[in-house]
This record gives C-alpha cells, sequence and structure tokens, in this order.
C-alpha cells in the first residue's frame, strides 16, 4: 500500500474539519479526491503533507508515518499545488536544481529527466528565466517539472488541470498515464469529473469533511443503484445536487 | 455606532507604528542615538564657532531643508476599497481631510531637525530676522509640498517629476531669501504657480487605483524601513536579477549538489537578487563609513562600527525568515537544521567580508591602533551567532 489513511480526523486548529477519513492508494492507481469545494479535500491533503497534525487517527505512505522517519516519508511523495509556488529569486533552471539537490538525486540523473520534461512542457529554451514572469500556467508546468522529475512513489496533485492549456492538459494526462504505468501512484483533487472518470482507477468523495463513498466507478453505481450513470451524475445524486 | 472609517484607519496606523517603533527606538538605539547626536552637535557647535560667513553654509542649509521638505500624503486606503468605496467618493471628504491632516503631522519629525540644524548653520553670518523668514519660509514651503504631492496623485504628473520640481524650487526659494529678504516673494510666487499648475491637472473624479497603489507603495516602503531594525511579516519580497552578481552564482561542484549545500545555495541568490537588501545594506556601510571619517575620533569609530555591524546582522536575519516560513522547505525530504545550518555559514562569511572592511576603514583612519581592528569580525561573529540562533528559536516556537 503506498498511501493508507486510517480514522484520520483533523484541522487547523482544535476544531475538526475531517473526520474519520479511510481511504488508501495502492501502487499503479490514480485515485480522485473529489468533493465540493469546501468539503476538506485540501485539508486532507494538508495532512498528507504532514503540514497538519492529526487530531486523531494516522496516514502512512509505504507503512511509514511521518513522526518514525520524515526524510523518508518526504522522499516517497511529490506534490503539486493548486496555485504555483516558486521561489522569485529563482531561475528555472535553478529551481531544477534545488528540486534535485532536496531528494537527494545526481545532478546528471536529474537533468536527463528534466530536460525531457522542459521538451514536453515545451519550456525547454526557458531554463534562464526567472518563472515568476511566466504566465499562470508556464508558472504550474514548473510546478510539474519538479515533481515528476523527481519519481517518487506518490504523487499529490490539487486541481491539476486549472491554468493548463489544452496541450498542457494532455501533456500532463500522458505524463500521469506514464508514471501509473511505470507502478508510481496518484493522488489527484478535481472538480473536473469527466477528465477524472476517464483515468482514475478509483474515487474518493468527500462532503462535510467526511467520506460519502469511496471506490471504482462500477462500485459507486451499484451502491448508488444507478448504473449507466457517469461520475458527474453519481456525484451530483451524492450531494443533494441532482433534481 | 461605528466608528467612522478615517478613525478605525488612522488607530490602525499609529498601533503599527508603535508596535514597531519598540522594535526601532529599543534601548541600544536610542543609546547610540544619544551619543551619535550629541557627538554631532558638539562637533558642527565647534566648526561653526571657528566659521566666517560663506555662501557654502547658505547652500548646505538650503540643500537639507529643500530634500526634508517633501512630506507625503498617506491615504490609509486599502487594495479592496477600489471596489467599495468609489460609490461613496462624493461624502468621502472627511475622510480626506482626516487622512490628510495625520499625513502631515507623521513626516514632520524629520524637517524639524533639519530646520534646527540648518538654522544653526544660518547663525553664522545672518541675522535674526533672515532666520526666522527662513524658518517661516521653510514651514510654508512643507505645507504646501504637502498640498502639491497630495493632489499630484490624482493627476497625470508622476510623483518623481513633482519630487524634482519641489526640490528645485525649495532651493532656490531658500537661497534667493537668504541672498534677500524681498526675494522671498519670487520664492511664494514660484511654489504657488507649482500648486496651481497642479490643481488644473488633477483628474475630475478620484483615481482610485492609483491612489491605493500609491498608499500600498508607502506601506511598503515603510515596512522596509522598519526591516532594518526587526523582521516584518508585512513586507512583500522584491527580487531583480543582477546580471553582474551572475559570476558569483555558479553551478555548484557535483560535492556540493546536494541537501545540506541547496540552502547556502538559495541564501546566495535570496541575498544577491533581493531589490533592497545588498542596497541596504551598502548604504549603511557608506552612512557608517561616513560618519567615521567626520568624527574621526578611536572610540567613538569603535563604537560606530560595533553599532554598523549590529544592525547589519540584524538586516541579515530578513533572509532566514524569508525562507523558514516558505511551503517548500516543509514539503521537501530535508531536514529544517540544514536551513538553519546554512544560514550561519552563508551568514558568517557575509559578516566577515562586512566587518574586515570596516576593519581596513578604521585602520586608514587609526593606523597606530590597527591592532583594535581584530575584535570586528570576532564581534560580527559572536552578533551573528547570537541573532541567528534566536531567530531560529522564535520560528520553532511558531511552527510548533
Amino acid at each position: 500500500m503506498v498511501l493508507n489513511i486510517d480514522n484520520l480526523t483533523g484541522g487547523y486548529s482544535k476544531t475538526a474539519v475531517i473526520h474519520d477519513i479511510n481511504f488508501d492508494i495502492r501502487s499503479g492507481e490514480i485515485v480522485g479526491l473529489i468533493g465540493l469545494n469546501g468539503s476538506g479535500k485540501s485539508t486532507t491533503i494538508k495532512h498528507i503533507l504532514g503540514l497538519l497534525n492529526p487530531h486523531k487517527g494516522s496516514i502512512k505512505v509505504n507503512d511509514i508515518q511521518i513522526d518514525e522517519d520524515t526524510e523518508k516519508y518526504r522522499r516517497d511523495l511529490a506534490y503539486i499545488p493548486e496555485s504555483p509556488i516558486l521561489y522569485e529569486e529563482l531561475t528555472l533552471k535553478e529551481h531544477i536544481n534545488m528540486t534535485a539537490m532536496a531528494y537527494g538525486l545526481d545532478e546528471q540523473v536529474a537533468w536527463k529527466r528534466a530536460e525531457k520534461l522542459l521538451k514536453v512542457f515545451r519550456l525547454d529554451d526557458k531554463v534562464s528565466m526567472f518563472p515568476t514572469h511566466f504566465s499562470k500556467g508556464m508558472k504550474q508546468k514548473v510546478m510539474l517539472i519538479c515533481a515528476f522529475m523527481v519519481e517518487p512513489d506518490l504523487y499529490i496533485i490539487d486541481e491539476p488541470f486549472l491554468g493548463l492549456d489544452p496541450l498542457g492538459i494532455e501533456s500532463l494526462i500522458d505524463l500521469m498515464v506514464e508514471e501509473r504505468d511505470e507502478n508510481r501512484s496518484i493522488l489527484m483533487s478535481t472538480h473536473i469529473l469527466s477528465t477524472a472518470e476517464r483515468y482514475c482507477n478509483r474515487y474518493v468523495i468527500l462532503d462535510n469533511g467526511r467520506v460519502l463513498v469511496s471506490g471504482t466507478i462500477e462500485e459507486l453505481r451499484q451502491k448508488m443503484e444507478m448504473p449507466d450513470a457517469s461520475l458527474d451524475d453519481l456525484y451530483l445524486s451524492l450531494t443533494g445536487g441532482a433534481g | 455606532m461605528k466608528a467612522p472609517l478615517y478613525k478605525n484607519r488612522i488607530e490602525d496606523d499609529i498601533k503599527i507604528r508603535s508596535y514597531y517603533g519598540k522594535y526601532i527606538f529599543n534601548s541600544h538605539f536610542l543609546i547610540f542615538l544619544t551619543i551619535a547626536a550629541g557627538v554631532f552637535l558638539y562637533s558642527l557647535l565647534g566648526i561653526l564657532s571657528t566659521m566666517e560667513p560663506t555662501i557654502y553654509l547658505d547652500l548646505i542649509a538650503a540643500l537639507i531643508m529643500s530634500l526634508l521638505l517633501l512630506p507625503k500624503y498617506r491615504s490609509l486606503l486599502k487594495e479592496a476599497d477600489v471596489l467599495f468605496l468609489p460609490p461613496y467618493e462624493k461624502n468621502m471628504k472627511k475622510y480626506f481631510s482626516y487622512t490628510s491632516q495625520y499625513s502631515f503631522w507623521l513626516n514632520i519629525g524629520l524637517p524639524i531637525v533639519g530646520l534646527v540644524i540648518a538654522i544653526l548653520l544660518l547663525s553664522v553670518g545672518h541675522s535674526m530676522l533672515e532666520m526666522v523668514t527662513f524658518a517661516v519660509m521653510s514651514v510654508i514651503l512643507y505645507i504646501m509640498a504637502f498640498t502639491i504631492r497630495r493632489n499630484a496623485i490624482n493627476s497625470p504628473i508622476t510623483q518623481n517629476t513633482v519630487v524634482g520640481m519641489l526640490i528645485v524650487i525649495h532651493f532656490v526659494s531658500l537661497m534667493l531669501l537668504l541672498q534677500n529678504l524681498l526675494l522671498a516673494a519670487a520664492g511664494l510666487g514660484l511654489i504657488f504657480g507649482l500648486y496651481f499648475w497642479i490643481n488644473k491637472k488633477q483628474y475630475k473624479n478620484l483615481d482610485w487605483t492609483t491612489l491605493v497603489n500609491y498608499e500600498a507603495i508607502l506601506l511598503q516602503k515603510y515596512y522596509q524601513y522598519v526591516s532594518m531594525f526587526t523582521n516584518v511579516h508585512h513586507i512583500s519580497k522584491q527580487y531583480k536579477r543582477r546580471k553582474y552578481f551572475d559570476s558569483l552564482l555558479k553551478q555548484p561542484k557535483p560535492s556540493n549538489f546536494n541537501k545540506s549545500h541547496m540552502y547556502e545555495y538559495l541564501f546566495k541568490r535570496t541575498f544577491l537578487r533581493d531589490n533592497d537588501l545588498p542596497m541596504i545594506i551598502l548604504r549603511l556601510l557608506l552612512i557608517f563609513a561616513v560618519a567615521m571619517v567626520w568624527v574621526n575620533q578611536l572610540m567613538l569609530s569603535v563604537i560606530i562600527i560595533l553599532f554598523a555591524l549590529y544592525i547589519i546582522v540584524l538586516q541579515m536575519s530578513q533572509l532566514y525568515t524569508a525562507q523558514a516560513y516558505l511551503l517548500w522547505p516543509k514539503i521537501w525530504p530535508v531536514k529544517r537544521e540544514y536551513i538553519r545550518e546554512s544560514y550561519i555559514r552563508f551568514s558568517h562569511k557575509l559578516i566577515f567580508i562586512i566587518s574586515m572592511a570596516l576593519a581596513v576603514l578604521f585602520i586608514i583612519l587609526h593606523p597606530v591602533y590597527f591592532y583594535i581592528a581584530v575584535i570586528f569580525p570576532l564581534w560580527g561573529y559572536l552578533l551573528n551567532s547570537y541573532f541567528s540562533k534566536s531567530v531560529y528559536k522564535k520560528e520553532k516556537l511558531l511552527s510548533d
């Protein structure tokens, strides 16, 4: 199991925002974390990243909790935030260097991977520029490059398609599928359910900080007794938005 | 009943100023200021007592006042005001009137200090009437400059143009009256001419975006000033590439391409590309160097250098806090201790270079006592060790 969340209750202060969250991700799976604004997706992600301390329950990445071995726990995951977070004082090349050094990658190996990704996202002629001067979509591509060059066991991607152009979205989907085929796993929070339906193996649907339902699309259809429903229909029905 | 908006905004600004004032005017700084002011006045009075009347003293007095009579208008507006306040523009006369009064008094400290120095300079060779006229003219110029700068925000004339024109008019007006009191009328003519010209150029409706941006710039400048003494969380850091520093920012050697050296790699770039920090340190070095040359006294040179290193070490800590609170150091699989260790390593190197520069100046000024210079790098090392640890402790407490 790459990620195991067991009975997680937590939040920003003493008041819990998420309650008794349970789900896991196996190797080579893309799991969609779905929910309305304020449903607890970001809080769950922050807990997985170790930015918040659980009130109750546990989170394990490759069977290790963050307190057991912080470096190992973090080395096994890469995060792509919803809004790009960049160093204003660093060029694109320097962002890649920093990421490589942080994850203990050999310089040559890191740059071999980075060059391939730079070409995929058409940023190979911009390595000496400051990404803070890029458009939002280009900044998001920098985040993607820095995450994908690490090749961790688990990617945590918050709203991956936000701000990307159609070519960027296509490249990202290809990359995600490629990584899945390499037995790496992805937890992806998104509102674009049609895309999620096509590429995710399983879904975790959150509402008001609780897991409403989780499983493959077939399992969700069976549970909801809606045999031909799309993920959109299932989701609207679950959250009371249908009809 | 809800307090008027201007009252809340003024009270908030006063709160911020008193909060940071505690850090700026701490006991060390007050002692230094008292010593520095005493020495400055003592040496100035000594020089003046032996001087003959000369036009250079008039020039210096007029120049000091020209540069200090440039009060800024603080509208205390915030970003969201652009959306919410324009419909109430016609009912905001009271708001702008009160914020004008607040800004007027907020800026008055430095011009008063400047006027005292200018009057002392003019006491050589000028009558009491001339000095009083100079002072009255300065007050008029201050009021007019404030009004003109405030009105110019809502016009196509840039602040740089207005400031340039004001400096010239102030200088010409004050110089003319020092030559002949009746020529004060010409100065008044010039400043009122500028006032009417700017008024004519004003837009009919308020340019809210410019007004809000101008306020944001002034607030950032205030925070930048405060950041010379303490950490300021509100400050939004700006960076720029200085091509001439690129040769200092090479790709790390393979042996240093790892997590224990990555933050030093980052700190170098943060420092050399920071919009303000290198220039602030350079300016501080220049000010303290000029002060040392001016005073040219052994014990005071030592005190100035020790104080200079203290101020510069305080400045440096913003480099650490700028990185420690960011997201990536909390995500990367790198021990947080590496940030501190890298910062200490980097800042020790930088402080050593700065203390050596000051030591060289000291040796040039006091060659006989060259051996005293050995205490400067040691002092820099001790200060930096102490402050970097205390910044780390504070950050750890906050993150816990």
